[in-house]
């Protein structure tokens, strides 16, 4: 089983201001850290989307990853379940050296469901949707043995909005599922705990102290030897995805981000005021870099996942932004690169202009360690220059003859890019720099409405439209609004 | 010009062992050829190819210059640089995705006249043409442009003005690539076609292999089309026989592991295919037992590996069928893992036959291939009878049955 321990280290401005901290792992042989501010890989059917496992090993931003467990639901029982061997979860998925954090829906999925109930949730796989109750939830991670679990939490998916008896009901259930998995097992677990109430400052309030209140008698004896179920979980979790969607239809709708993200912050510090401040903080969906600036300065969040960064690289738009912003950078520039457009074509630069000393395998490449010998006369003549890098004119290329590894090459980058950035935001916190000024110019600097990304959406649904006969028709559905 | 070095030869059948020695270094024969069409092999990376030990893969021209055109690779240095390519690159004519890809394609004396995809006019691919393109390209090996029938033409005459037009179009293609300077960075190779007829092959292989010293290797065109198995080996084994010793020989578009390894036993030293990694990314892996269809319910809870013996990333990574069950033409990656297996088996194949002729075992080698992969179903009767060509019975003590008809084994 895994042992994770989070210890803050910068922190400043109580109990939501911006910090750093590090996450620390032990599994069997195996230790890990990943300090935060940081990121998790998103997984859709357990891979990380384009990059093979032999990328895996080049990508050094692929530390923690997010694995939503529902496509697995597919089969009875779940294949991960019955796999053979100590860590069937980190084998099956070929995470050997990440940190895996086990969920049971994926966080961005915003397709409705219908209602959950009493004793179980909906969730979508491949052969439609199927119902997963706390028992069998509690079973299955027990079984898939991840480094963390969320416990089960009702978020409804149904259309918002939600009213105040189905808002009471979402906490009732995330707090009974949580002592369901916190009651006694021969193997500890790492949980986490989504933090229930919605688009009610109250009602979140009132899920925290529920969770650091003691508990007597039958109520303790069930999660024994937790005090409290707060005592039993190792961090708070918020999807933004479900909450962003009933803002959006909520009586006094807000859009304009930065009033969005104070309207965030708030319910935020509604949930975690009666929480341990010593927490981990991880939030899901975020839908940019000034998002999670924004995060980190206002509620002190610890990790977010990078499926932006990852969906910016499925559509052909290579991330090219540093944290703090140079000096001497441009009034106010995009976040990335289109290499749709076909300014790229004869452009042979790498991908970034703004971070030249990239390390992923794109901008960085290197040759093969070793190579296959089918021979005995096979002998391998290393070249004499190491790989130089992929350019934007080859990758402009692939993205309009619908080559696949073209993704691979803009995840490899996309990730690491955004990994430079939480290291940029580390060392600002570290040093005790005026980061909330830092964050200002970032968010003056770069086009926050990804108008970039939109524009890499379209043209990448027109060259899918044009040839994509032998694409996968997944990605289609997946990627198309609505 | 190219380095043809034989190093060894079956001392039953016509295969051999060879060293080729390119611009872009040694590629060992017999090999296989993974094909790059639009420059990448598809979903990998050069690095990953490279780590396959593949050395040699294949570009088509007539994508080429159509995406991302002759203008932008000549700006990139050539194909190579562009796509991050290092070992050596062939390249098509063009001449045949002209054929099967295009609308309109007219071919006169003076070249293949078709509708130009950017703007609809009449446009011209003419020998001295294609060799232009190619030579922007920069490929290690180039092809001649020939005049392409498809292998079922009943049009006897039609083949035969294919083949002699052919013959005429090598002569421009040396022509133009003499004057280019290119020789010392580029080879020239011959296609003879023929089609299905002996006769029409017989011509071709005398006219063509007289410009021997102007061709640095001969490939084998004109097949592949759907024509009878036991006739194709016949045309193989026709033209292996008469081509030069000296010459690599490049049998062109097969890509399963019977095919191959008959070729090879004929006397063949190349082939390419687009069949390892298109089939990969439905579903299909290749494995000395005969390929995996991964999209099977059986293989949802089935935690081996494709193949446990095989070094390719994939398998050496322990990945099961079961996760490739659950990814497959669902997640790129999944495609991209076959892809590895299909790629680096093809290699095994052939690197195998490599050590077994060096060894002087390749009859062995071709009997137990045989018997691991067709065991089960029965042995293709068009190999048990080309084999038998060459001195190799695979019946030879064996009870297993002999099947009609192509026999390909699919699951």
């Amino acid at each position: 089983m895994s042992t994770l321990s989070f210890t803050v280290g910068h922190a400043s401005r109580g109990p939501f201001g911006p910090r750093t901290g590090k996450v620390t792992l032990q599994r069997a042989a195996m230790a890990l850290t990943v300090s935060t501010p940081g990121l998790m890989v998103a997984t859709t059917r357990g891979v990380v989307p384009h990059l093979a496992r032999d990328q895996h090993r080049r990508t050094a931003a692929l530390r923690w990853v997010h694995v939503p467990f529902e496509s697995f639901v597919e089969n009875v029982p779940p294949t991960p379940t019955i796999h053979p061997g100590p860590h069937p979860l980190h084998t099956f998925l070929a995470f050997p050296d990440q940190l895996v954090l086990l969920a049971l829906r994926d966080p961005a999925d915003p397709r409705d469901l219908p209602p959950n109930g009493k004793d179980h949730v909906n969730v979508w796989t491949a052969r439609g949707v199927k119902k997963v109750s706390p028992a069998q939830w509690r079973a299955y991670v027990h079984a898939c043995a991840p480094d963390i679990v969320v416990a089960l939490p009702d978020i409804p998916y149904t259309p918002p909005p939600f009213s105040q008896k189905r808002t009471t009901k979402s906490i009732d259930r995330t707090t009974a599922w949580l002592a369901h998995l916190l009651a006694p097992a021969p193997e500890p677990l790492n949980i986490l705990v989504h933090m229930a109430g919605g688009l009610s400052a109250a009602a979140r309030c009132a899920f925290a102290e529920s969770l650091v209140e003691s508990l007597h008698e039958n109520e303790a004896a069930a999660v024994r030897p937790h005090l409290s179920l707060d005592s039993g979980v190792a961090g708070y979790v918020f999807d933004l995805q479900p909450l962003h969607r009933a803002m959006d239809v909520s009586s006094d709708p807000v859009h304009a981000p930065a009033a969005r993200a104070d309207e965030t912050a708030a319910l935020f510090h509604a949930s975690l005021a009666p929480a341990s401040p010593a927490k981990l903080r991880v939030v899901n969906s975020v839908a940019s870099p000034h998002e999670v600036l924004r995060l980190v300065r206002a509620v002190g969040i610890d990790v977010f996942d990078a499926k932006w960064a990852q969906d910016a690289a499925h559509v052909g738009v290579a991330l090219d932004f540093v944290f703090p912003v140079p000096e001497t950078a441009a009034p106010r520039r995009d976040l990335g690169h289109n290499l749709y457009r076909v300014q790229y074509a004869h452009d042979f630069a790498p991908f970034a202009d703004t971070a030249p000393a990239c390390p992923c395998g794109a901008c960085a490449p290197v040759a093969p360690p070793t190579v296959i010998s089918h021979s005995v006369l096979d002998v391998h003549a290393p070249s004499a220059v190491p790989p130089a890098s992929y350019t934007r004119a080859y990758v402009h290329h692939l993205l309009h003859t619908h080559e696949m590894s073209a993704h691979a090459l803009l995840v490899m980058h996309n990730l690491a890019v955004f990994d430079a950035f939480f290291a940029g935001v580390r060392a600002v916190l570290e040093r005790g720099d005026d980061f909330s000024t830092a964050v200002d110019r970032f968010l003056a600097a770069h086009d926050e409405t990804l108008a970039v990304v939109a524009e890499a959406r379209t043209m990448w649904r027109d060259v899918d439209v044009a040839r994509g006969k032998g694409r996968l028709a997944r990605e289609r559905s997946e990627m198309t609004p609505g | 010009m190219a380095q043809f070095e034989l190093l060894a030869r079956c001392h039953t059948t016509r295969a051999r062992v060879s060293r080729l020695t390119l611009a872009h270094g040694v590629t060992m024969l017999p090999t296989f050829m993974p094909v790059a069409t639009q420059a990448a092999v598809k979903g990998l990376t050069p690095q990953q190819v490279e780590a396959l030990g593949v050395t040699l893969i294949l570009n088509n021209t007539y994508h080429l210059n159509l995406r991302p055109g002759i203008k932008v690779l000549s700006e990139a240095g050539g194909a190579h640089k562009f796509q991050g390519w290092n070992k050596n690159l062939l390249t098509d004519s063009g001449g045949f995705q002209l054929v099967s890809l295009s609308k309109f394609t007219t071919i006169t004396e003076d070249g293949a006249l078709f509708e130009s995809p950017f703007t609809g006019e009449p446009t011209m691919l003419t020998p001295e043409e294609s060799m232009s393109i190619q030579h922007a390209i920069g490929a290690d090996i180039i092809m001649q442009l020939d005049d392409v029938v498809p292998s079922m033409t009943p049009d006897r005459q039609r083949v035969e003005e294919a083949m002699e037009r052919s013959v005429r179009w090598l002569d421009r293609c040396i022509a133009h690539h003499t004057l280019s300077g290119k020789q010392d960075s580029q080879n020239l190779f011959a296609i003879v076609q023929g089609g299905l007829d002996f006769e029409l092959r017989d011509r071709c292989l005398k006219q063509m292999v007289e410009r021997k010293n102007s061709v640095a290797g001969f490939a084998i065109g004109g097949l592949s089309g759907g024509e009878e198995k036991d006739i194709f080996w016949r045309i193989v084994k026709q033209c292996t026989e008469k081509l030069p010793e000296d010459r690599p020989r490049y049998c062109m578009g097969i890509g399963f592991a019977e095919d191959l390894l008959v070729s090879v036993a004929l006397g063949v030293d190349m082939a390419d295919c687009v069949f390892p990694t298109r089939t990969a990314r439905f579903g299909v892996a290749l494995t000395p037992r005969g390929p995996l269809n991964l999209r099977l319910a059986k293989y949802a809870k089935d935690f081996r590996p494709i193949d446990g013996s095989c070094p390719c990333p994939t398998c050496a990574d322990g990945t099961s069928r079961a996760m490739l069950n659950h990814t497959i033409t669902r997640e790129t990656v999944a495609a991209h893992a076959v892809t590895l297996h299909n790629i680096a088996f093809q290699a095994q194949i052939m690197g195998g036959a490599r050590d077994a002729i060096l060894a002087g075992t390749f009859p062995d080698y071709l009997q137990t291939f045989f018997v691991n992969y067709f065991g089960d179903v029965g042995y293709p009767e068009w190999c048990v009878n080309a084999l038998r060509s060459v001195g190799v019975d695979l019946l030879e003590g064996s009870d297993i049955k002999v099947v009609t008809g192509s026999g390909a084994k699919w699951e």
